[in-house]
């Protein structure tokens, strides 16, 4: 079975498994002496009047934590293929969304910046940080604008839509490879390597920093600067509110699905 | 009983366990836990390794046997297991003795 559905035992073999030590013979012989071990308890605690599940659950409790089988300590575990898997697959998750997330604060801050100027996306460069030669090289990127300051500002919101066009395709890749090797890993010693939702959490926890600190920075500038250079990082923070809704549905479905 | 208290003297108990009758992993552990009287109820998984332990030092054999229509690993004490429990036993006796003996004086 490779639902996600909670099953005590097997997700308990799956961590012992893991951390087992000795020959692969020793491995299968331990893992089944545990299992017989917990059938046993858990026929014990279902003849006392519980439910299957809870016996499963109270089974593993009394048998304690893999580590006391295994006799390594519980905060060295053996690097494994399995750790490694589940590893790939939250690195992809959480990497996918942030940059997909930069793309589109990139096309946010596009947008402000056709509504309310190069300006409010990035703040110019104070007069006197930039030559001549500089100033020609902004104009004839642009022949349309009308001075040097407006062809640097369209230059650099050109660039800001360059990198996060670029890093939301990057994105895209990276959720791709999360998907493709989701459908293929679905062994439940990779499911079970981490605890469950912990790459949702650590996304949405990251995506709430990012989205506090663009969010306080944006109206910084709003305030301090009168808007200039208020836009990028005011679209940061809009971008960063949709991937951490994005983990938090995730997370909310993983804890619901493990719960069952 | 601290548990800790307990592991330092779990190969003997286990040892006791199994001069009274060869038994899996399970059996030993309800064993070890009725004949205390429930005041041995550590966390059942850390008999395994120092069933193990015992196995490769020598004291207790084991093989897998079907018991009513289950794979089970049988622990049987040997010769040289009855050996070292005599003297474990003996140990302990003179150990937990004069304990008394000190802890009587004190009160």
């Amino acid at each position: 079975m490779t639902s996600g559905a909670s099953e005590p035992i097997e997700d308990y073999l799956d961590r012992l498994l893991l951390t087992l030590p000795g020959s692969p013979r020793q491995v299968r012989h331990t893992l089944a002496e545990v299992q017989e071990h917990l059938h046993d308890a858990t026929a014990e605690g279902m003849a006392a009047g519980l439910a299957q599940h809870d016996a499963e659950i109270a089974a593993v409790r009394r048998i304690g934590p893999s580590y006391a089988i295994t006799g390594r300590s519980p905060g060295f575990p053996r690097p494994n293929a399995a750790l490694l898997r589940r590893t790939a697959l939250a690195g992809s998750l959480v990497g996918g969304v942030a940059l997909v997330a930069y793309g589109i604060s990139a096309a946010i801050s596009w947008v402000l910046a056709v509504v309310r100027g190069g300006t409010f996306v990035t703040a110019p460069f104070p007069p006197g940080s930039y030559t001549r030669a500089d100033c020609a090289r902004w104009l004839s990127g642009d022949p349309s604008a009308t001075n040097c300051v407006a062809a640097m500002t369209a230059d650099h919101v050109g660039d800001i839509v360059l990198q996060g066009f670029t890093a939301g395709f990057f994105g895209l890749l990276a959720l791709l490879a999360f998907w493709t090797l989701r459908a293929r890993w679905q062994d439940r010693g990779t499911l079970t390597a981490l605890p469950v939702g912990s790459a949702e959490a650590a996304g949405a926890i990251l995506a709430l920093l990012v989205m506090v600190a663009g969010l306080g920075s944006g109206l910084d500038m709003e305030i301090v600067r009168r808007g200039q250079g208020a836009g990028q990082p005011l679209s940061i923070a809009v971008a960063a509110l949709c991937a951490a809704a994005f983990f938090a549905v995730r997370l909310r479905r993983a804890v619901r699905t493990r719960a069952t | 009983m601290r548990s800790e208290k307990l592991k330092g003297n779990l190969d003997l108990l286990l040892l006791s366990v199994l001069a009274s009758g060869p038994g899996h992993g399970y059996s030993i552990i309800t064993r070890l836990r009725d004949r205390s009287a429930g005041a041995f109820d550590l966390p059942e998984g850390t008999v395994y390794p120092a069933l193990h332990r015992l196995e490769q030092a020598g004291l207790l054999d084991s093989n897998w046997e079907v018991v009513a229509g289950r794979r089970r690993r049988i622990y049987r004490l040997n010769l040289a297991g009855e050996r070292s429990l005599a003297e474990e036993a003996r140990e302990w006796r003179s150990f937990s003795g004069s304990v008394s003996m000190v802890l009587g004086g004190s009160t």
